[in-house]
């Protein structure tokens, strides 16, 4: 286009700081996370490698961290499979019945999404307690998958409306009854949106904080957000080399699944938002 | 016959339905009842409940923390959602010009929003660190400060902590509703304002913005409800502190939970509840208005 060659240089400059700006801090914290001392920025100091943070954090025993990573991938993997499975028919009928109120769903499932978390956990916690479920899985797949459904219906009813209804139309006429439609022509046909929302959920679930800190009590049900949130010295300093550790191998599996569908998330994300 | 085969249709659709409504009704909606209704009684451990009518709402009108907590997370809504906009529309720009490095901008890019809030408040806890953090490093090596500051330590320091990791971590989200916005932009008008030798200034003011409004509507109505209900960052980075200058609603409502009021922390909740619909509500009416102009 005009004028490229002009803006070539000012336009490298502002991504360049644009990508420091964004992974700047991860990168500090991994880099903290290896290095002997903390403060190897400061005058003097330098870096020296050592695996010895990550070893602490995966050794300690007291400190359950992989409890709570195995805590974290079952809740997050549970819910979102089953906000994902229960999003999908409830898309399915919005997007091909004649179900009078179904606009009402798709609204009020966009208005229980700006709910307050805060506002839902007391009540979660009193309830959670009556059934003897704090500090179970169950106290926390419950809520979490309650709470990424409007997320989850949102997407899979913009992915659902743009397969062509022809494609479900002749699997009715072949006989199929709804349910099998949705599973054998939807389905197949909408897998990659299906993965996408999946994804989403995974990542919504595994991030949450609130729900987590009020409805566990320790390693059996613990999260990992929670055990970075809480991680403590036992004497009073900070240990921030162990802190990072744990903080990076928390991110890690985010991180990877980012990077990995990157284009997914980010066409999931805009599906509902931007199209009507 | 139409009617029956409509009648069969409407309740094989409710029954598809059925799954998400009984979640939805049973993890969301009653629990909001509940809050509503807890804070109509007195609910403190190893004390007997009691309705009490909205005397928690009358402790709240005469309780200086409460008002103190208002007044920081309207603040931070102020300050944050303006700067994540603007940041987010620079990224925008950015990230839609073509390039080849383009994937690998946006999947840099999309990293602080996949990171957990608890992540980040602790790596901005670290940043800030009197002795090992890099802000006073770079704020001094800039000329800005001399010797090193307990960001965290002060109000105004702790209050620019959060909007700094909460900046840093939405902003992302925010340039990645906006790039969709803009490839919806038809490119024939670039190409034409460019034939009319329009600036780029006046490209982005002319045609860019307006037609990225209704975007703009959505992604300010996401992050200013995201902002106002602000709890894991502040929870991790500066626990509210110092001296609870910095305690968000939700923050100031899940510290009642946690000290045993529940009745109590179901009024800061509700009262954030209130806040946001009303927000939403006045957001949406502005979206349909803005479409009804254009």
């Amino acid at each position: 286009m005009n004028g490229e060659g002009r803006t070539r240089l000012p336009y490298l400059a502002a991504a360049a700081a644009m990508t420091a700006y964004c992974i700047g801090p991860i990168v500090f914290m991994a880099l903290t996370a290896v290095s002997r001392r903390p403060d190897f920025l400061s005058p003097g100091a330098g870096l020296e490698f050592t695996a010895a943070h990550f070893l602490e954090v995966l050794r300690t025993k007291s400190l359950h961290f992989l409890e709570y990573f195995r805590n974290s991938l079952v809740v997050s993997a549970v819910s979102a499979a089953l906000s994902v499975s229960v999003a999908a028919p409830a898309a399915y009928a919005i997007t091909r019945l004649e179900v009078p109120g179904r606009t009402a769903v798709l609204f009020s499932a966009l208005a229980v999404s700006m709910f307050p978390q805060v506002s839902l956990v007391g009540y979660l916690f009193r309830l959670m307690t009556s059934l003897g479920w704090i500090n179970t899985y169950a106290a926390l797949v419950l809520p979490y998958t309650a709470w990424i459904l409007p997320l989850s219906l949102w997407i899979l009813t913009s992915y659902f409306s743009s397969v062509p209804r022809d494609l479900d139309r002749a699997a009715l006429i072949d006989g199929c009854g709804p349910l099998e439609a949705l599973r054998k022509v939807i389905v197949p046909v909408a897998a990659p949106g299906i993965f996408s929302t999946a994804l989403l959920a995974f990542i919504f679930a595994f991030n949450e904080l609130l729900f987590a800190l009020m409805l566990t009590t320790d390693h059996h049900a613990r999260t990992i957000p929670v055990g970075v949130a809480l991680f403590e010295g036992l004497h009073g300093e900070i240990p921030w080399g162990a802190v990072m550790a744990a903080a990076t191998l928390s991110t890690a599996p985010v991180v990877a699944l980012t990077l990995l569908f990157q284009r997914r998330i980010i066409q999931g994300l805009t599906r509902g938002a931007v199209k009507e | 016959m139409g009617g029956d085969r409509t009648i069969r249709e409407t309740l094989r659709g409710w029954a598809f339905l059925a799954p998400l409504a009984v979640f939805i009704l049973g993890f969301v909606f009653v629990p909001v009842a509940g809050t509503f209704i807890d804070s109509l009684h007195r609910e403190v451990t190893f004390l007997p409940r009691a309705f009490i009518g909205l005397g928690n709402y009358r402790s709240l009108s005469s309780d200086p923390w409460f008002w103190q907590s208002l007044r920081f997370t309207v603040l931070f809504v102020l300050v944050s959602v303006p700067l994540e906009l603007v940041l987010g529309m620079a990224f925008a720009l950015l990230l839609h010009r073509p390039s080849r490095a383009r994937g690998a901008l946006r999947a840099c890019v999309l990293l602080p929003w996949a990171v957990p809030a608890a992540v980040s408040g602790r790596v901005f806890e670290l940043v800030c660190n009197f002795q090992y953090g890099p802000a006073n490093y770079i704020a001094e090596r800039l000329g800005l400060t001399v010797g090193p500051v307990n960001w965290l330590g002060s109000a105004w320091g702790a209050f620019f902590a959060l909007v700094a990791g909460d900046t840093w971590k939405t902003a992302p989200f925010v340039a990645v509703l906006f790039l969709a916005g803009l490839s919806a932009i038809p490119g024939d008008l670039y190409r034409q304002a460019a034939v009319d030798r329009a600036g780029p200034l006046q490209r982005f003011t002319r045609i860019t913005l307006p037609l990225l409004r209704p975007v703009v509507v959505v992604a300010l109505l996401f992050r200013t409800i995201d902002a106002l209900r602000v709890f894991d960052l502040v929870f991790v980075l500066t626990r509210g502190g110092p001296g609870g200058s910095t305690t968000s609603l939700s923050l100031y409502g899940y510290d009642a939970f946690a000290g045993g009021d529940v009745g109590y922390g179901s009024a800061v909740s509700v009262v954030l509840f209130l806040v946001a619909f009303a927000l939403s509500a006045a957001y949406v009416r502005i979206g349909r208005f803005g479409r009804g102009l254009s």
